[in-house]
């Protein structure tokens, strides 16, 4: 019996650990003004601000992107992220940065974005129109 | 209200509508009489059997009725069907549209149910004594999978999705009360390009092919519980569990051979949960397995044999769920967003749990439990540890990929890890650590007892030959660069290898029977060994350094080690790694546009090595909106070198109409820099930024294209010689004279983005005015490329298929044992 007491004693241990490693390790999600508080990298989740410049000039620096971003909370901010600019960047709907604050400007380390579903309805009606003309 | 459409094909739509509610009515029915047919405690009365079967069969028909309308559907390009609409188009070729047909949710479900119908069938042709129980689980997964694609509104509430909904239901849009809207709809969304790949053609197949699967041990399981059969179920459901773990493992794998040919993230794993999400059933299916074995041949761990054997198949339904609800939006690149499923995906998981729970509770006192512990020098003590270990791990990879469902439950607003994917990574090799070495040593015990005095010293002495192996492996791959942890799990995997090297080498002189399981074993170890050196000591050699990168994809993510990516000019050759790169031209075959890129490896004395040319690949889609790039990958026997094009200026969205650039002689002095002019005699030369021009002299032109001289007119050229980056070129710009009117003939050198003109001739000195024209640098045609050396990667691609070999030997060989313990 000896043995097996101890062995469920080694499994829970392992899975308290899984546990704690998880949410020592884990981000959370902040708005800039909030990452312009801490030292830590987090997440910050906006919308990219689509009048500001996007700046990527593959011939000056193949590994340079800067954007500016408007929070969940309407803050906005410069971000800036080490890599070419992510394809169809511009279509983006919602960003989520990992990151932190250098200066007042985020330096990204990740993007993840949602592009709009393919099938919004507003896209079938340009569709549409480009369509009319044509047959007209 | 009643609008009369023109030019819709309803009726494949409402067949397969039809089918989709015979499939759940038949399933419902095949349920409900199996059930009967279980619980009639005469058993003599065969009839509910028997309307159980065929239900059962009606509903295997009705979803191969299903499938084949959908297919009709997609195959006619019938865009007023969303899903025809959605994910298909005109120009897919038909192995694509094949491919198109598990494009969305529904499609998948499909698969799933196929898969299962094909499966149940199996089971009453084979089950015998448990084909009543085992069909009563089958039957009601099949009616819950059912009604995941009815579509049909109960009570206000869509219960399902439907792949025959039409556009005009599934979109709100002004065009639709047009009767004639169709005419306007000519072609469908497309496929995404990157789906676009042969693997998406049988890699979803397989993968559903292994998640039905599951349903079998499940099945079993249950039935033995319910049934109070509790030891006879293992047995029957071994090979089934196999066969389970076999057909799931190859479909993960070649989701990461899908991922590593065609995506370009960079490695054939990233960690992302709804990879995850697939492993989770399997990891827990091996576990299965495993104690599953040792209850078979010792009597031991059977409640966790039945514990494991129904989580696997909860996971797969929590797995569908992660990756079909839509709340991994924020932390997963490729999940699918939510269609008002949420809920339907929640309850099918709480079905098959709470029937899990109830049969473990219910039957808790009566489970065959033995009253000794297992003894520590027996294999049965370590399999069933290893079988922990398998959960464990399993656990690791829920807690965390499960990140955003705690914060849907408890309103809490955890971020997922930061260096997610370090913590995998360590994780997950520790735990590796343990199974790859118990799967070594396990195999030296006996089952009950061994005699320590023989075992021990053989064990160890392998173990010392492993850390050898593993050292000079470490060594010469450079993966004492990374943690520890990893270089200890070489020497697990090294260890396991040899270990079932000596089996393998013992079946051949006569044991046989554990060649199965020792192949399987190697395979994993290798494996493991490929994946290890592979992303661990994977370098990007597009890096704007020189000299080795150490611990890239496995240590850190890819944001820590930034300036991956190189800019590489048309015709400018430059120096990558020990590679001299040159992007020299395209071929475009609409909608890829390939890039060619020629790779040429130097040796110290700057002589080329080899050569050779990659084309990655970029479609473009307007649907999609713009660019999704797939790389090419040059493939040795011991490492691949992996390419993608990240970024460029030589293609635009509406490339496939337009013929691109040149637009004639007209005036294009603003794509160039400010000219500069110099008088020159035979034999000067001019520099400009990327090269010379030799002046050779001037020639009197008989004849200029396209231009008739009459006899006051002349013609003169400047023969020059433009020498760039080692290539020539002769070009002749023109100077003409005709009826009084003095103009220059312009010549352009389109690789070195260079115009030159002749633009006076001065006749005493026999001198002439060059002027050249340079692009801007922005304005020549450029890549930005990012390239990955994958060393040993193939031993991670050949550990599976060792690894399939070896499981589909161990399935013969149970197959075998219960036909001759039936007869």
């Amino acid at each position: 019996m000896k043995k097996s007491s101890i062995f469920g004693l080694v499994v829970i241990a392992v899975a308290i650990a899984v546990i704690i490693s998880t949410y020592a390790n884990s981000s959370s999600y902040a708005s800039f003004n909030e990452a312009a508080q801490s030292n830590a990298e987090l997440h910050v989740i906006g919308h990219l601000d689509k009048k500001k410049e996007l700046y990527y000039d593959a011939t000056k620096d193949a590994n340079y992107f800067s954007f500016y971003m408007t929070d969940n909370k309407g803050e906005e901010c410069k971000v800036i992220f080490t890599g070419t600019k992510p394809e169809d960047f511009e279509r983006s709907q919602q960003i989520v940065l990992t990151g932190k604050m250098v200066n007042n400007e985020f330096h990204a380390s990740k993007i993840l974005m949602k592009c709009p579903s393919k099938y919004t309805p507003d896209k079938l009606e340009t569709t549409e129109v480009s369509a009319k003309k044509a047959a007209i | 209200m009643a609008i009369d459409y023109k030019g819709e094909h309803l009726f494949p739509g409402h067949l397969g509508q039809f089918f989709v509610v015979l499939t759940f009515g038949s399933a419902l029915l095949s349920f409900l009489s199996y059930f009967f047919a279980t619980t009639d405690k005469e058993g003599k009365n065969a009839s509910w059997q028997r309307l159980g079967r065929i239900a059962f069969i009606i509903n295997s028909l009705s979803i191969v009725g299903m499938g084949t309308c959908l297919f009709y559907i997609l195959y006619n390009h019938y865009f007023e069907y969303h899903y025809a609409w959605a994910y298909t188009s005109k120009s897919l070729p038909v192995y694509y549209l094949v491919s198109g047909f598990w494009n969305g949710q529904e499609g998948g479900f499909l698969l799933w149910t196929f898969w299962t119908a094909v499966l149940g069938n199996i089971l009453i042709w084979k089950a015998k004594s448990w084909e009543r129980p085992v069909m009563t689980v089958i039957a009601l997964s099949q009616a819950v999978l059912g009604t995941m694609v009815l579509g049909i509104d109960i009570l206000g509430t869509r219960i399902g999705s439907s792949p025959f909904l039409l556009l005009r239901d599934a979109l709100q849009a002004p065009i639709f009360s047009s009767p004639d809207y169709l005419s306007f709809i000519n072609d469908g969304q497309g496929m995404n390009p990157s789906l676009q790949n042969y693997w998406m053609v049988i890699h979803p197949p397989t993968l559903f092919l292994g998640l039905a699967s599951v349903v079998v041990p499940f099945a079993y399981a249950i039935a033995g519980l319910w049934q109070k059969r509790y030891t006879e179920w293992i047995k029957p459901a071994i090979p089934y569990a196999l066969f389970s773990a076999m057909i799931l493992g190859t479909g993960i794998i070649m989701g990461s051979f899908w991922a590593y040919e065609s995506l370009n993230f960079g490695g054939f794993w990233a960690w992302d949960p709804i990879e995850n999400a697939s492993v989770f059933p399997w990891l827990i299916m091996i576990g299965a397995l495993h104690v599953m074995i040792v209850f078979k041949n010792t009597g031991h761990s059977y409640v966790m044999a039945a514990i494991l054997a129904l989580t696997s198949f909860i996971l797969v339904w929590y797995s569908s769920f992660l990756a079909r609800s839509g709340i991994l939006g924020d932390t997963s690149v490729h999940s699918f967003t939510d269609e008002g499923m949420f809920w339907q995906l929640v309850t099918g998981i709480l079905i098959f749990l709470a029937l899990s729970i109830y049969f473990l509770v219910v039957r808790w006192k009566d489970m065959p439990r033995t009253k000794k512990d297992e003894d520590t020098y027996s294999r049965e003590f370590w399999m069933f540890v290893g079988a922990v270990f398998l959960a464990l791990s399993c656990l690791q990879l829920i807690v965390v990929t499960s990140v955003p469902v705690f914060n849907a439950m408890f309103g809490t607003k955890i971020a997922p890890p930061n260096n997610e994917v370090a913590l995998y990574n360590v994780f997950q090799a520790a735990f590796a650590i343990l199974v790859t070495v118990l799967s070594g040593f396990a195999q030296f015990l006996k089952y009950k007892k061994t005699d320590p005095s023989k075992f021990l010293p053989t064990t160890l002495a392998y173990l010392l030959v492993a850390v050898l192996v593993a050292g000079v492996v470490v060594y010469a791959t450079g993966i004492y660069h990374l943690k520890v942890v990893f270089i200890i799990l070489m020497i697990g995997s090294v260890y396991s290898i040899l270990a079932n090297g000596k089996i393998l080498v013992d079946a051949f002189k006569g044991k046989f029977k554990l060649a199965g399981s020792a192949i399987a074993h190697i395979g994993f170890g290798l494996l493991m060994v490929g994946a290890l050196i592979a992303a661990g000591t994977s370098k990007v050699v597009s890096e704007n350094k020189t000299g080795l990168q150490i611990g890239n994809g496995s240590d850190t993510t890819k944001a820590n080690n930034p300036r991956e990516n190189i800019l590489v000019y048309r015709n400018e050759p430059v120096k990558m790694g020990k590679y001299l790169v040159n992007y020299v031209g395209d071929s475009i075959s609409a909608p890829d546009h390939y890039y060619k890129i020629v790779y040429q490896e130097l040796d110290n004395s700057g002589k080329v090595q080899q050569q050779f040319m990659l084309k990655p690949k970029v479609q473009v889609n307007k649907n999609m909106g713009g660019f999704t790039a797939s790389p090419d990958t040059k493939h040795y026997l011991f490492h691949d070198l992996y390419t993608h094009i990240t970024m460029t200026n030589s293609l635009s969205v509406d490339e496939n109409q337009a013929g691109s650039e040149d637009h004639g002689q007209e005036d294009d002095s603003k794509n160039y820099d400010p000219p500069m002019a110099r008088q020159v005699s035979a034999g000067d030369t001019i520099r400009f930024r990327e090269g010379y021009i030799i002046f050779k002299g001037l020639s009197n032109e008989s004849s200029v294209s396209n231009l008739q001289l009459g006899k006051n007119d002349a013609a003169i050229g400047a023969d020059l010689e433009v020498v760039s980056h080692g290539k020539n070129y002769a070009v002749k710009p023109l100077y003409v004279i005709k009826e009084n009117n003095v103009f220059g003939l312009a010549k352009k050198v389109d690789d070195v983005g260079l115009k030159v003109t002749l633009t006076k001739i001065i006749p005493e000195t026999r001198k002439a005015e060059i002027t050249v024209y340079q692009q801007p640098l922005g304005k020549r045609k450029f890549i930005v490329m990012r390239a990955i050396d994958f060393p040993y990667i193939n031993f991670f691609w050949s550990g599976t298929i060792i690894m399939v070999i070896g499981f589909l030997m161990s399935i013969f060989r149970r197959n075998k044992e219960l036909k001759t313990s039936n007869s």
